[in-house]
């Protein structure tokens, strides 16, 4: 069977370190994993890889079956894998439907020339993380990192994935704000999209999961439900420091 | 694309009140409007290229130059017409755009604009040092056919290029290919990460300038008469283009044209108090003071003060 994910025996060295290491799991369609670790445990570069961001070593990711690995990273997200980054990336000058209005671009320079920006989709799509109409127009210096959040999330949304991989989705959040995007990613669960997160907030990620990984120097320590992976000696020893 | 009338009545009353100008103008204000046309073309096509891709190009003279020989050897040595001269100019600046382009594959920031900066000194050496019989070596080449006689004539063809090229780019960087161009100078990751090939969208920036360019250097050198390799490849006139860039407004095609324009009359209007390089101190310091305050350009201030009386108006 075919999965939105499929990563199997992935490996990535930076010269004599291993930042992941034979790594092997599936996102199934629908559920939403999250991914944890402590800090250097190399969950970031397994994003970086599935986008092709960072070539892997060795080792192949497929998404529903087709290997992307020889794929650029603009052709991996229109096969339907796409990201938000730790610290959001706006475009600095544009407002906020101009932001997703790139996301939902044709990637051929002649339909981009002749054809319209659609202004509905554009608005839908901030009103529907949380924008007030009133907010379209302000540029990302105006925006809260909530917002910004939101922003990077209305705007991956406009690329029609299938699978979406939120890297320290609540990083720098106030409670409120983390309650809001919280709030935004399980509507999109509900309405069927799959998940892969990596969040330092286990108390907040808890409900967001239907399963979780834990890796620790590369390598998966545990899997399971989030409960079942914290309560791993291997992983409470990863996050304490210890030997396990 | 977001057009209103407005937009249209604008430009109409622009070309219309260019075209106008010789009737009210010297023929010594005309010559300098001709440069400053030039300037603004060569301005327009650096900021395609650089401006909105960030993609900070040192090293345009060397697309200007290329269109700039091509025509000029085509003409004056092989005796071929004019109307088949720059259309194989602008082809063989393009090509030289594509040249231009592969160092963006690999680097980009400041060690692109330094290989860009190599990309002019090479070309100044190589007019010099190869087949100097085809290209006048040091000295340059004169005699090249001119297409117009006076400056009149030589206004409203510089006008009427500089308008056609303004108007086509305004038009074009309105559409989304204009938004994601832009999108790529703010954060070329994040438009990767939007499912764009930044890689074919950057080729299509650098090719369009390369035209641009190409077209404007060879019409330039038909206005001229002369090509003189020491001026083409000089520092200031590099310089001169980027900062019109700049002043005006980086990313618009309003903007350079406001700049070049700003920049010529500027300069023009020193030369009787300043008539050497000093004047190049005055320009170089009005230029950093404008920067410094208005980042954004001369457009910006003006599209501010616009805002304001619009304010003033409504209440």
């Amino acid at each position: 069977m075919n999965h939105p994910l499929e990563i199997t025996n992935l490996v990535k060295k930076f010269g004599g370190l291993t930042a992941t290491d034979n790594l092997s799991f599936v996102v199934e369609k629908g559920k939403s994993v999250g991914l944890i670790g402590p800090n250097g445990a190399g969950k970031t570069t397994i994003f970086a890889q599935v986008m092709g961001e960072h070539r892997q070593t060795s080792g192949s990711i497929k998404v529903y079956g087709k290997e992307i690995t020889k794929l650029s990273t603009s052709a991996r997200v229109r096969h339907g894998v796409s990201r938000t980054y730790q610290i959001p990336r706006p475009f600095g000058n544009m407002n906020i439907l101009e932001n997703i209005r790139v996301g939902l671009m044709p990637d051929n320079i002649w339909q981009m020339i002749t054809g319209n920006p659609d202004l509905d989709r554009e608005e839908e799509l901030a009103l529907s993380v949380g924008f007030t109409p009133g907010d379209l127009m302000k540029t990302p210096s105006e925006l809260s990192m909530g917002d910004l959040r939101k922003l990077e999330m209305a705007r991956t949304m406009a690329t029609d994935p299938s699978i979406m991989l939120l890297d320290e989705v609540f990083a720098g959040l106030t409670v409120s704000e983390i309650v809001q995007i919280a709030d935004l990613i399980q509507k999109m669960r509900k309405d069927g999209m799959t998940f892969l997160i990596v969040s330092h907030d286990l108390k907040a990620l808890e409900p967001m999961v239907d399963s979780a990984i834990a890796i620790n120097y590369g390598a998966m320590i545990a899997h399971g439900t989030l409960d079942e992976v914290l309560a791993n000696e291997d992983v409470r020893a990863s996050y304490l420091g210890g030997t396990g | 694309m977001d057009l209103r009338w407005h937009h249209f009545a604008l430009w109409a009353a622009f070309i219309g009140g260019m075209l106008a100008l010789p009737q009210f103008v010297s023929s010594g204000t005309l010559r300098t409007i001709i440069f400053a046309n030039y300037l603004a073309i060569f301005a327009i096509s650096w900021d395609i290229l650089s401006g909105r891709t960030g993609y900070i190009s040192f090293g345009h003279p060397f697309l200007i130059g290329i269109g700039a020989y091509t025509t000029a050897i085509l003409t004056k040595r092989f005796d071929i017409a004019v109307e088949y001269a720059i259309p194989s100019a602008v082809l063989m600046t393009m090509v030289g755009g594509l040249i231009l382009f592969l160092p963006a594959l690999r680097i980009k920031g400041s060690y692109f604009a330094l290989v860009t900066l190599a990309f002019m000194e090479l070309i100044y050496q190589l007019v010099q040092v190869i087949r100097p019989d085809l290209t006048g070596g040091t000295r340059g080449m004169s005699g090249i056919p001119t297409l117009t006689l006076g400056a009149r004539d030589g206004f409203y063809l510089s006008f009427s290029l500089m308008a056609a090229i303004a108007l086509s780019m305004w038009l074009l960087m309105r559409t989304r290919l204009g938004t994601a161009l832009s999108a790529i100078g703010m954060n070329e990751e994040s438009v990767r990460g939007s499912g764009l090939s930044t890689t074919r969208l950057k080729l299509f920036a650098f090719l369009t300038g390369a035209f641009v360019a190409g077209l404007g250097g060879a019409f330039y050198v038909h206005y001229l008469g002369s090509i003189a390799p020491r001026a083409l490849f000089d520092i200031n006139f590099l310089f001169t283009i980027l900062v019109a860039a700049l002043i005006g407004g980086l990313s618009t095609v309003i903007g350079p044209m406001l700049g070049a324009f700003f920049l010529t009359f500027l300069l023009e209007y020193l030369r009787p108090y300043l008539p050497g390089a000093e004047r190049y101190f005055i320009y170089g310091g009005i230029a950093l003071l404008l920067y410094m305050y208005e980042p954004k350009g001369i457009l910006h201030l003006f599209s501010r003060g616009l805002d304001r009386w619009r304010e003033r108006v409504s209440s």
